[in-house]
């Protein structure tokens, strides 16, 4: 095991308890009462006097060069305040952010030339949209097309023309390297069987019912930007938006405003808030970039992971799993802004559940005529999901063995955590066996079983799929750099801090340091605290710092927020009780560790009248400081900052025999959905779906099931409808939403019955785990196996998604044409 | 997305309306809008100038005429699809409601308003033509009647001349004694990739009319002649139900986009005409 | 460029303003009045977060006029409740976790207060029939259900 790195000793302060009275609560969201009476401000809610608006000419050739751009009639029109062009831009800010490395460089206006369908050539500043757009049309732009480069196995041989960026050399390939860990070729020698198969996951993305937005500002007096936004993040690197805006870090506060939704899309938006910017120190107004959804499908920072697999998976004629080996040509579009970071996170959990004893992954990351990639819930995890899901399933029909039977035979023990895998993450803690049963019980397996049987007899095809899906939670940051070639921005921190306060009156303030986006940071910090002081959430107000006032916090993403925040409040809460207890022991003359907290009070342990309210307490911090001790670390006050560092993570071994842990986290789900496909149609029904998580200690499990079903409705949707699918032209056919196809209600089933399994971290306060992309990450292999199982009697295999009606009954007309 | 600029002109009746047709030759109808706003809003469409009927009173009857029905231009769809008087005397229509668009794009769109848009994939001209609807057109001189088959020429086109305007549509009683509409879309609610609407009489066992008409597969709704011959003259049983599927899947040529290839269009036809030329034949009791 | 005069009643007040002809319903009440709530996800007709009540049935504020909105009564999500005194339909998707990001929310509630005044006693069947022209992509959608069915209890038994 020495080849796979080592385990830390546990930080954890707080043991999960069963006695808790907030943490495990279906607390109704403190987020909410604002948001249902139409009072939440997200971007575009933010008014500024004086504020124009701004819209972008976009690029509707996949791959060209600007021959000539000519904006005089444009700005000529009346309500035009500026237009800039790419050559404009670039005088005045340098290229967007990026962890690739080496660099791919991204002007924020295209310069000599397009690489997308969508990206921007100009931009306009006017006095409304609607002029900002009529300015665009005025625009003249003269193009000489380059050949566009759309299929990822072709990228991987362009030269001459084609190539996207001639800087980095005459390739197309960004990054191109094989990682393996353990006795791989020793593995593959001793198996009896190896399943081979080839897969394509599409593109898709989150897209939020909310686009991204900007309204920037810039202070001509102290030389300084304030942009408000609905990014991620900027606690963490905002200073990078500062650098490309050529101003120092201390002259530009983003100041985060309610995101409607991001599935990640919103980790760490670049172009929008750069773009508002640059137009607002042009014009000297605040400037408004709200992008509409033509901007969004075409040029958002988040298509997300576009893969090409070619899988093999070893194995003994008895069902031992051994080996994986993976062939990856990811189809990154034509920039790399997290680099390779989606395959960082893959080598997390990429064995799945499984004791599988050695893993080579051999990637190429290719740069095509498309829209960059991002993160969407999963973060390219989700693939590895469907990836050895498939391969298990396909495993158990070679052998001809239960496909259930196959996975509980390969689970990882739960004695056997915590758990090394071969690519040195590890596997906190976790009890597969427990979460399949209780999903088995919920989807009433032996009565779909029966079901589907004497549906065949009657000539309708019912499928149940089974998947059992790793989840893992709180990504550190080794997962944007470990592929790298080059050194680059190799950070090993991703914490997140709180400010607490209490108030004189005995009233709880907490500053948040990352944003809202979707999740329920408030009421899981109220939770918490309210736990850790034993005061009721209804006295605790929180808020949100901007930059200016901000602590290094990472942010959500990668289901971690949960798990983030509850350490920092605990870190927190903890120096304030600890003040308390002094300034109570103080103050009742007794000594501190015959003192307790209870329901807001300290109390002297046995003495029922001895007791001071935190209210009390709270009134001598502030304002009776010769009332306590007198000692020198002791000021007046109640408050505490607290930066919670990931709870553990090691680093790469130097000779990259394993890549350390760095998404330790590691939840768990079995997915089971029972399908009927309508074989004339390829139309695909739910009749029932079950799905059970285990994401450790809950804090709230009302929440979480939100996330497990929106997480799952998300996976239905990338199994069966949404594509960003772009044609040989390069030209996106479903830039509309009348063409990508989010699933409405109706394409989502009635009822997503939803179980729990609780094993909690060992690493994490209270044992929580992160639950923020479960859904996603475990729907569409299991969708997939269910159609495959509908369909067995007419050998229909799924290896490629999504599996809109057409490309279904294309699968089946294949299969019947073979049959007859 | 905004549209572009546009003459904002507003009818306080049929007349004015037309007149308005005539004096701005670069004009057409707003009605509900719930087409020609989205594609307003994207720039794929820009009237120079709208003339919005919205106001013009007494034009969202939905009313007998004869043994049929007169539906005004203005009925909204909620409004026809909630109509007992048309549930009665062209269910069909009725039941093409349970696919068309979600409710409160329904609330404003007008019957009218979508068959003058004439979006290939849209389902109530595949149910006009099956049921013989006729529909008025009128002008400053005059108006005329218009058979639904010859209203519909092609993609976003119509026999409504720039100076017409459509403002009555007639539904026959009830001519056939079997009817059925089936439709294919990605989503419940979007535009169809395929849609049948079928109406069929049945005369001692044997199929003696028999409508097969299709959308969402062609440049505009069209019937599907070969269909409805090889149905015609025998009993539904499977044989016929086969030729029938076949013959429509072969009188179709259509196009693939991203929702769907051609291949897929044409396999839908025929499952849609088989179910709905059986469900058709079982309604005729 | 040429301005019509309307007058919109909003949430019981009159507003009397010139707005250009194009200017789309979901603008003038977000830009013109401030009435922010109302939120703009797709403006191409999809996605159902510009839903507004107009003349006592739902619209899309994306595609509408502002001047066909001229002499009519509008109801937006600001005219509906306040944080301290919920509409019940608001209140039911509090307890019932009807909303996450929030942003679909304003159009589902308008949605569903239509609904709920047709029909106060909605099956599962009825409530996804009247929604499935409002996207939501955080919730699955059950939770709404769910809250439009609790709203509809709290409000039969408000009347009873």
């Amino acid at each position: 095991m020495s080849d796979r790195g080592h385990i830390p000793e546990s930080r954890q302060r707080e043991a999960p308890r069963a006695d808790l009275k907030w943490i495990g609560r279906s607390m109704k969201r403190v987020e909410d009462p604002r948001l249902l009476v139409g009072k939440g401000i997200y971007t575009d809610d933010v008014n500024l006097p004086e504020m124009a608006h701004a819209a972008v000419l976009r690029s509707p050739h996949a791959h060209a060069r600007i021959v000539s751009i000519d904006v005089s009639r444009a700005a000529a029109l009346p309500g035009v305040l500026c237009v800039m062009t790419g050559a404009d831009a670039a005088k005045v800010c340098d290229p967007l952010p990026t962890w690739a490395s080496p660099p791919v460089l991204q002007p924020v206006i295209a310069d000599d030339r397009v690489r997308h369908v969508g990206e921007a050539v100009a931009a306009v500043a006017a006095e409304d949209r609607y002029i900002a757009e009529d300015a665009c049309e005025l625009i003249e732009v003269e193009y000489e097309p380059l050949p566009p480069v759309v299929d990822p196995e072709e990228a991987l041989t362009s030269t001459g023309d084609a190539v996207l960026h001639p800087e980095r050399g005459d390739t197309n390939i960004a990054l191109e390297r094989t990682l393996s860990f353990g006795p791989v070729e020793e593995d593959f020698a001793a198996a009896d069987l190896v399943i081979e198969r080839r897969f394509r996951w599409p593109r898709s993305g989150g897209q939020p019912l909310e686009t991204v937005g900007a309204v920037a500002s810039f202070d001509e007096g102290a030389g300084r930007f304030t942009i408000q936004c609905n990014t991620s993040m900027y606690n963490y690197c905002g200073w990078m938006i500062a650098s490309t805006l050529r101003v120092a870090p201390h002259k530009l506060n983003i100041v985060p405003t309610l995101a409607g939704g991001s599935f990640g899309s919103k980790m760490f938006v670049h172009k929008v808030p750069v773009l508002a910017a640059v137009l607002a120190r042009a014009v000297g107004r605040p400037v408004k970039f709200m992008e509409d959804r033509i901007d969004n499908t075409t040029s958002c920072d988040n298509h997300a992971s576009d893969r090409v697999y070619y899988a093999k998976l070893a194995l003994k004629r008895d069902g031992t799993l051994l080996s994986l080996k993976t062939r990856i040509i990811d189809d990154y579009g034509a920039f790399l802004q997290f680099g390779v970071g989606q395959h960082g996170n893959a080598l997390s959990q990429c064995v799945g559940p499984y004791r599988i004893n050695s893993v080579e992954v051999d990637l190429a990351a290719v740069l095509t005529n498309k829209c960059q990639q991002g993160a969407y819930r999963g973060f390219g995890s989700e693939v590895a999901n469907f990836v050895i899901e498939r391969l298990v399933d396909a495993a158990a029909d070679e052998l001809g063995v239960d496909r259930i039977a196959l996975r509980r035979q390969n689970f990882i023990r739960p004695d056997q955590f915590p758990y090394l895998i071969p690519t040195g993450n590890m596997y906190d803690s976790g009890n597969y066996q427990a979460v399949l049963d209780e999903t088995l019980k919920l989807a009433d397996l032996e009565h779909w079983r029966a079901q589907q049987t004497e549906a065949r007899k009657a000539g309708r095809y019912i499928g149940i799929g089974v998947a059992t899906c790793q989840e893992r939670s709180v990504f550190s940051a080794t997962e944007f750099w470990m592929w790298n070639l080059e050194q680059g921005v190799e950070w090993t921190s991703s914490p997140d801090g709180v400010s607490v306060k209490i108030d004189p009156t005995g009233k709880a303030f907490v500053t948040l340091h990352s944003p809202f986006w979707g999740n329920s940071p408030e009421t899981v910090a109220a939770q918490v605290l309210a736990e850790q002081l034993t005061i009721d959430p209804a006295d605790i107000e929180i808020t949100y710092s901007d930059t200016d006032q901000g602590l290094n916090s990472t942010g959500p993403g990668g289901s971690r927020f949960t798990v983030m925040v509850t350490g920092a409040i605990v870190g927190a809460a903890s120096q304030i009780r600890e003040k308390m207890l002094r300034i109570a022991a103080h103050l009742m003359e007794a000594d501190v560790r015959d003192l307790a907290l209870e329901d807001g009070a300290v109390h002297v342990k046995g003495v029922p009248d001895m007791k001071m309210s935190i209210a009390e307490l709270a009134d001598k911090a502030h304002y009776y400081r010769l009332s306590m001790p007198d000692d020198l670390d002791l000021t007046s006050g109640l408050d505490a900052t607290y930066v919670y560092d990931h709870p553990v993570t090691t680093l790469p071994d130097p000779d990259e025999r394993h890549m350390g842990i760095f998404y330790p986290i590691m939840g768990h789900s079995c997915h089971i959905p029972v399908v009927e496909v309508d074989v004339e149609t390829g139309q695909v029904h739910f009749l029932h779906y079950a799905a059970v998580h285990d994401c450790g200690t809950m804090v709230n499990p009302m929440t979480l099931e939100g996330h497990i079903r929106g997480g799952t409705v998300n996976g239905i949707g990338t199994a069966l409808f949404e594509e960003f699918a772009y044609d040989e032209a390069g030209q996106l056919t479903t830039a509309l939403w009348t063409d990508y196809l989010i699933p409405t209600i109706k394409e989502a089933p009635a009822d997503i019955v939803v179980g729990h399994v609780e094993t909690p971290s060992p690493f994490t306060e209270y044992g929580v785990k992160g639950g923020g992309e479960g859904g996603r990450m475990g729907g569409p292999p299991a969708i997939a196996a269910a159609i495959e199982d509908a369909l067995k009697p007419l050998g229909v295999t799924i290896d490629s998604l999504p599996l809109p009606p057409s490309r279904l009954r294309a699968l089946i007309r294949k299969a019947q044409g073979r049959a007859a | 997305m905004k549209p572009p600029r546009f003459r904002y002109l507003r009818a306080g009746s049929v007349d004015g309306a037309v007149q308005a047709l005539a004096d701005n030759p670069d004009a057409r109808i707003l009605a509900g809008g719930q087409s020609l706003i989205a594609m307003m809003n994207l720039r794929l469409v820009r009237p120079a100038c709208l003339i919005d009927i919205n106001r013009v009173p007494d034009l969202g009857y939905i009313r007998e005429e004869g043994d049929g029905v007169a539906i005004g231009a203005l009925a909204r769809h909620n409004e026809v699809k909630h109509s007992e008087l048309v549930r009665a005397r062209c269910p069909l229509l009725t039941e093409a409601y349970e696919s068309i668009a979600h409710h409160t794009v329904r609330n404003r769109g007008t019957l009218g308003g979508n068959l003058c848009h004439a979006d290939p994939s849209s389902e109530t001209p595949a149910v006009m033509i099956a049921v013989g609807a006729t529909l008025v057109l009128q002008s400053v001189g005059g108006t005329r009647a218009v058979g639904a088959e010859d209203f519909f020429l092609g993609t976003y086109e119509t026999a409504a001349r720039q100076d017409e305007m459509l403002v009555e549509i007639r539904l026959p009683g009830r001519g056939a004694d079997g009817w059925a509409f089936a439709e294919i879309s990605n989503r419940h609610g979007d535009f169809a990739i395929a849609v049948i609407a079928t109406t069929l009489s049945l005369e001692n066992g044997r199929c003696a009319a028999a409508r097969v008409v299709a959308s969402g597969v062609g440049e505009h709704a069209a019937r599907l002649v070969p269909a409805e011959q090889a149905l015609v003259g025998g009993p539904v049983d499977e044989t016929r139900l086969d030729a029938a599927a076949a013959a429509a899947a072969g009188a179709v040529d259509p196009h693939s986009d991203s929702h769907a290839d051609a291949a897929y269009r044409r396999d839908a036809v025929a499952a849609l005409t088989r179910r709905t030329v059986r469900r058709a034949a079982e309604r005729c009791g | 460029m040429e301005r019509e005069s309307i007058s919109v009643t909003v949430n019981g007040r009159t507003y009397e303003r010139a707005v250009e002809p194009r200017r789309l319903l979901s603008d003038f009440l977000r830009d013109d009045l401030r009435l922010t709530g109302t939120h703009v996800g797709c403006e191409h007709g999809v996605c159902g977060s510009c839903t507004v009540m107009m003349d006592g049935v739902t619209a899309r504020s994306c595609l509408t006029f502002a001047v066909m909105a001229d002499g009519a009564e509008i109801e937006t999500i600001e005219g509906l409740g306040s944080a301290d005194a919920m509409h019940p339909v608001q209140q039911a998707f509090w307890e019932k976790h009807g909303l996450q990001c929030g942003f679909c929310t304003p159009g589902m509630l308008m949605t569903a207060v239509e609904l709920l005044k047709r029909n106060p006693d909605p099956s599962v069947d009825d409530i996804r029939d009247a929604i499935s022209g409002n996207l939501c992509r955080c919730t699955g959608y059950q939770t709404i259900v769910d809250s439009i069915r609790h709203a509809a209890k709290l409000m039969r038994e408000d009347g009873a």
